[in-house]
């Protein structure tokens, strides 16, 4: 057993958890929820070991513990999957997967056949397709957090802690992520799983413990209570998920895809694309990791350097995808599905990341008008409902959901026509995402066509009108939202014929 | 509008850097040596005009170093573009009588395209700048030496030598040897480029996120070349004011120049890492090695431990800017910037 008491920590003087106390049980999957900056990464910060000046204590199994460094939680047993991509990009995928637990010969050589061996065992049960000699830098999101989950469940702790680890992954991985987790259950270790995901949590958790604003709110029996009750607990007020109303789509065509086929020498990314996009549409692409829904968003950017077939039209002009610069002024927008390292410029402040698209529209002979910049920023934050404390303030001192917000301002200050947004709600807290589908939903009756890819298809069901889903390159269905279900487009998905 | 508050002072960049440049300047009077008369030789207006003059090539190389580091990059090659631009200079006025204006023309040409070269082939031929630049310092001494023939060129003044209008650079006007000059306008000229300009906000963005800046639709290995240029031009400007300061062009001159550039940007904040740094920080970080090195040669202390010292104080200096161990020291100058 798992038992925490009276946990305090301050940062800088800021109390930011309150007293928390509670426990959990050996053989017990529980789920621990909240809104982003609820203190769920801090206590699990607290709990492996990178924060050692809290007050309370922990006691495993009635035995107090106390870590001076992240290295004694692991030995003790405590192992972690990280919010964060934490692989290390230029080894390969068995070196990662043991690092730091290294199979061993004489005089402390590395035994690679060995490391290599058991990583290809590891690796089956996850269906992992390629060779464990891979380098990980050249995997895909998803594989590199499969390469990361492994390497945490591949250890013998007793105890297991994951921070949204499904936030990359498609339908099919959750799936064997969830088969590997039950068997630690059964083993009776203590598995902590923390999501955004109301559908995977009621799956995987028996138990869910809810944090709001650095306190613990409770800890529920996952099926006794229901989605609606534990919304809110987590947000405090009622809260309730309902469709949205759809927009109203017009007839003026905004895009119109025509039998394209993306390709380099050795890759074919997408073949027989066809779809046709209304001024004010929502189209969801959903598919598994690999179905080429990023690439397609991409390539329409004109930063997929590839080759292509097929006709595109641009409302009544033929459009040749180059360049992100020449994209932009024909009024698009692309929002890239990992913010951190494609999306924000740590480091400078929300002004700056906001104008930059646009920068000339401020400035006159290269000179910016740093006011009328700074009002057309604060204006469209406003309008965003960006919550903030200064816009001179460093972008990375706003939570996930906000910098999101940054970056679609960014794209709405060039008054886009057509934004292509890939996965708009990775990784962001639930009042966060509210805020963004009803963003979406206002800019669309205003006429702006989206494509959205999310690995999230109730979420996809939500927002938008149609569906196109894809597999391996190749438009499996192009379903329309308010007839068809999750079930359905996992069914198409996984390619598994018509229905 | 309270959500434009703008930053604290505080919580500027710059605001360290030049703190340190005032709390040095302080340990300089208290500890300077005084003259028979009882006055600190130190603050003599000679004294401090020579320690500008002194740091004038210095600072000027560090301007365009601050752009490229801020960019992502680094510039190795700024010492042997300041020998080849000598180099050129002495020759264009003695051997090849090209005269004043032509000569500078010209040297700047050259180091600019160094630059060029430079920042093409790190941003379209995919090169890290360190091996580039690295590339460059080999290349632009071979090309120095190979103009002279492997000898330095002393400058004289006359017919069939070089016109007096050269004299400029040993010139003083008010008191203030010409090269400074030079220096303070070369900094607020491009402080402004770099604070108020769409071209400075590039170069802040590349540094900070290439990815990100690609995506937003800069371009990219334009503005970083743009960074190359700008330095190979201030090296090739330093390379002016170093042949009209000592009239010899030399082609073995500038070496090590690279590194005092580079330790001058990072005391004055800028990270090596991109995306962070301010022209403010560096025009701090390039007075506090002078006025060290001049406070240590007014006590007479050798070359050998002046450079120990040097040493230390470049990772003293990153030390604390990277701790923030000043921080409630600067709780005496918090205040909220209308």
């Amino acid at each position: 057993m798992l038992r925490l008491s009276t946990i305090k920590k301050a940062f800088s003087g800021v109390e930011v958890l309150h007293d928390i106390s509670f426990s959990m049980e050996r053989g017990c999957v529980t789920a621990l929820v909240g809104e982003n900056g609820a203190g769920k990464s801090t206590l699990m910060k607290i709990l492996c070991g990178v924060y050692t000046d809290y007050n309370g204590e922990i006691f495993i199994d009635d035995e107090k513990i106390f870590f001076k460094n992240p290295w004694e939680a692991k030995h003790a047993g405590i192992s972690i999957i990280h919010q964060e991509l934490s692989c290390i990009p230029d080894l390969t995928v068995a070196e990662n997967i043991f690092l730091g637990n290294e199979p061993l010969r004489k005089f402390g050589l590395v035994n690679f056949s060995r490391l290599r061996g058991d990583a290809r065992t590891i690796l089956k049960e996850f269906d992992f397709p390629y060779s464990p000699n891979t380098i990980v830098r050249n995997l895909s999101v998803g594989w590199q957090q499969i390469v990361e989950i492994a390497h945490a469940l591949s250890s013998d702790a007793g105890i297991f802690i994951l921070d949204e680890p499904t936030s990359a992954l498609a339908e099919s991985e959750i799936k064997i992520l969830f088969k590997k987790i039950r068997l630690l259950k059964e083993k009776g270790k203590i598995i902590i799983f923390i999501s955004h995901r109301l559908e995977e949590i009621y799956e995987i958790a028996d138990e869910i413990a809810v944090m709001r604003d650095g306190r613990f709110i409770g800890k529920y029996s996952a099926t006794e209570i229901t989605r609606s009750e534990l919304i809110g607990k987590m947000v405090g007020s009622k809260f309730y998920e309902t469709k949205l109303a759809k927009s109203v789509a017009c007839n003026e065509m905004a895009l119109q895809v025509e039998d394209l086929n993306v390709f380099d020498n050795s890759t074919t990314y997408l073949s027989g694309i066809t779809f046709t996009l209304m001024n004010g549409e929502i189209l969801g692409l959903a598919g598994l990791l690999g179905s080429g829904k990023s690439e397609l968003l991409k390539f329409l950017f004109g930063e997929l350097k590839a080759q292509h077939t097929g006709k595109i039209m641009l409302g009544e002009n033929i459009y040749v995808p180059k360049s992100a610069s020449r994209s932009l002024t024909k009024k698009i927008f692309y929002l890239p599905k990992d913010r951190k390292t494609e999306g924000i410029f740590a480091g400078l402040d929300i002004i700056k990341n906001s104008s930059i698209s646009v920068l000339s529209n401020y400035a006159s002979g290269g000179y910016i008008h740093k006011t009328r910049e700074a009002k057309a920023v604060a204006n469209k934050s406003l309008e965003l409902n960006l919550k903030f404390k200064s816009l001179y303030q460093n972008i990375q001192t706003l939570s996930g959901g906000n910098q999101q917000k940054v970056l679609i301002g960014r794209g709405l200050l060039n008054n886009p026509k057509l934004l292509l947004l890939d996965e708009p709600t990775r990784g962001i807290d639930i009042g966060a995402k509210e805020g963004i589908y009803n963003l979406i939903n206002g800019l669309s009756s205003k006429g702006m066509s989206f494509i959205i890819s999310s690995s999230d298809i109730p979420e996809l069901l939500r927002i938008c009108d149609r569906i196109l889903v894809l597999f391996n390159g190749v438009p499996a269905a192009l379903l329309n939202a308010q007839e068809t279900d999750t079930n359905k487009i996992l069914h198409y998905a996984f390619n598994e014929g018509q229905l | 509008m309270s959500k434009l508050n703008k930053l604290r002072l505080s919580e500027r960049e710059w605001v360290r850097p030049v703190l340190g440049v005032f709390i040095i300047f302080v340990l300089c009077v208290i500890v300077s040596p005084a003259n028979s008369k009882g006055s600190l030789i130190f603050l003599k207006f000679e004294n401090l005009t020579n320690i500008l003059r002194q740091v004038s090539e210095n600072g000027i190389i560090s301007v365009g170093m601050t752009f490229v580091i801020i960019a992502g990059g680094i510039d190795l090659s700024v010492g042997s573009i300041l020998a080849l631009s000598a180099t050129i200079t002495a020759f264009g006025l003695m051997d090849w009588q090209l005269g004043f204006f032509l000569t500078l023309l010209i040297a700047l040409a050259i180091s600019s395209a160094a630059g060029f070269l430079n920042g093409a082939i790190t941003s379209w031929g995919k090169i890290q700048s360190f091996i580039v630049t690295l590339a460059m310092m080999t290349a632009a001494r071979g090309f120095a030496l190979f103009i002279s023939n492997n000898n330095s060129r002393d400058i004289g003044f006359g017919p069939g030598a070089a016109p007096d209008i050269f004299k400029i650079f040993t010139t003083s006007y008010f008191g203030i040897p010409f090269p400074v000059f030079i220096f303070i306008t070369v900094s607020i000229v491009f402080l402004i480029i770099l604070k108020m300009t769409q071209l400075g906000r590039y170069v802040y963005a590349i540094g900070s996120n290439e990815e990100a800046a690609i995506l937003a639709g800069l371009k990219v290995k334009r503005i970083r070349t743009y960074t190359f240029i700008i330095a190979g031009f201030f090296s090739g400007l330093a390379g002016i004011i170093h042949t009209g300061q000592l009239l010899q062009g030399n082609p073995n001159d500038g070496v090590g120049f690279e590194l005092d550039a580079i330790a001058a940007v990072v005391i004055g904040g800028t990270s090596l890492n991109g995306g962070k740094g301010t022209l403010e920080g560096t025009f701090a970080g390039v007075l506090i090695i002078g006025l060290l090195s001049n406070i240590l040669g007014l006590h007479g202390i050798q070359k050998d431990f002046q450079l120990m010292l040097k040493g230390a104080i470049i990772v003293g200096a990153v030390f604390i800017q990277g701790t923030g161990l000043q921080i409630n020291f600067l709780h005496f100058f918090r205040r909220q910037v209308k």
